[in-house]
């Protein structure tokens, strides 16, 4: 027997939109489009476009590197760590060969040194007083979270600080980047890095047994890894490069910085080709800025489509506190480490790059310093 | 929290109107790595390179 759906249940099915905020996020998008478009940059267009598209999946999957990091550290579950390692497999099959084969086309590499080691584990420990990593900055700052509006100010002071720093630290020595496609080729490279994606899979079982805790999955981790990873594929495609992230905050920072009279002139990271051009262009020049930017009205424009938009409370001040922190140290970690979890983990290990896993194992002991840390800022450890 | 987040929308989405208008861009999005002897996402040379 069927019974009618009551008004009350009904009115309960209905999205409730925030439609100042839906429009909003959508008619911004669509200006910075136009703004390419008419600049003769398609290529930008769709960067923003598959960033606006990163925004809403990392949202409505709910897809976290942070509370999944969390969870295997502290309960031994496996199931979020075991969906990054998908991603990054999808990923690796697009880009360890067409990164080797086709001109104009490259992987994200980075040379392996102390720089690397220290960025990484510093950026553990801000990643988890945060709550929240780089994309996952970017999807709760557009999510309406007020608290990690403040992560990214501080984020993107911090990163500003670690431009100037990572010149000296470099000079501390390093080995340039080591990547599996030179080695093996691009087939034999491809193999190589699904390999290591298995070893490190197996590793996370093997600890998610030993445990009790659970391994599979769920239906929205398998779903935000697939999506998630072909659009690291589409970003690869538009951009001719693994999709990153903090760069874009470094700039925005120097920006702001050069309007309140800061001198970069003499910085010997701003004199560097890339970063100098950087500084000198519009932000919608630079591949990281365009997915940044559409991340941010992505996620905006799918939690306005399903909720009231910002309407939760400010949280307590210690937690506020836990938000400056942990964005500072995740902008200086990630100019020293190269990146964040995206740009250094995912770019690397998908490009085959000996760094990303480096990043990986240097990174995880901060997870384990910040989780002990959280409790000092009134948040829980798991 | 929304005066907040109308506020920063509206600021950001207008600072980086006016910057574009007012700085070059290419004819298409580019990369630090793009350039000649990155070694990095952030476009830092390699060790090798420095060392000489």
């Amino acid at each position: 027997m069927s019974v009618a759906a009551t008004p009350s249940a009904a009115a309960a099915r209905v999205p409730h939109l925030d439609w100042p905020f839906l429009i909003a996020s959508s008619l911004a998008l669509a200006v910075l489009v136009a703004l390419v478009v008419i600049d003769g940059q398609p290529a930008a267009a769709a960067l923003l476009i598959l960033g606006f598209a990163l925004g809403a999946v990392f949202l409505k999957a709910e897809f976290s590197f942070t509370a999944s990091w969390r969870r295997l550290i502290v309960r031994g579950q496996a199931d979020g760590f075991l969906g990054g390692l998908l991603l990054i497999a999808i990923a690796a099959a697009a880009i360890v060969p067409v990164a080797a084969l086709v001109p104009g086309f490259g992987g994200a590499i980075a040379p392996i040194g102390p720089s690397l080691i220290i960025g990484a584990f510093v950026f553990g420990i801000g990643m988890q007083l945060a709550n929240g990593c780089g994309s996952g900055t970017l999807y709760t700052v557009g999510g309406g979270s007020g608290r990690m509006l403040l992560t990214l100010a501080f984020f993107i002071a911090g990163s500003v600080i670690g431009s100037l720093h990572l010149p000296a630290f470099l000079r501390l020595g390093g080995i340039d980047p080591v990547l599996v496609a030179n080695y093996f080729g691009p087939w034999g490279g491809l193999a190589a890095t699904w390999a290591s994606l298995a070893v490190a899979a197996l590793i996370g079982i093997a600890v998610a047994k030993r445990r009790g805790a659970s391994i599979a999955p769920s239906p929205r981790i398998v779903f935000g890894a697939i999506a998630i990873g072909l659009l690291c594929i589409a970003v690869f495609a538009a951009g001719h490069h693994p999709w990153s992230v903090t760069f874009g905050f470094t700039v925005w920072g120097a920006k702001i910085a050069t309007l309140f009279g800061a001198d970069f002139s003499q910085a010997e990271f701003w004199q560097w080709a890339g970063p100098k051009r950087a500084l000198g262009d519009s932000i919608l020049s630079d591949t990281s800025s365009l997915t940044d930017l559409g991340m941010i009205l992505g996620a905006m424009a799918a939690a306005a489509a399903s909720a009231p938009f910002a309407r939760n409370p400010w949280p307590p001040l210690k937690s506020l506190l836990a938000a400056a922190v942990g964005g500072l140290l995740m902008g200086w970690g990630a100019r020293l480490g190269f990146g964040c979890n995206i740009g250094a983990f995912i770019g690397g290990v998908a490009s085959g790059s000996l760094h990303g896993w480096v990043w990986f194992l240097a990174a995880l002991p901060g997870c384990m310093i910040g989780i002990k840390l959280r409790p000092l800022f009134g948040l829980s450890r798991e | 929290m929304r005066l907040v987040y109308a506020i920063v929308l509206v600021t950001a989405l207008t600072a980086i109107v006016v910057e574009h208008l007012n700085s070059p861009s290419g004819a298409r999005p580019v990369s630090p790595e793009d350039f000649a002897g990155a070694c990095a996402p952030c476009g830092a040379p390699c060790p090798s390179v420095q060392k000489k």
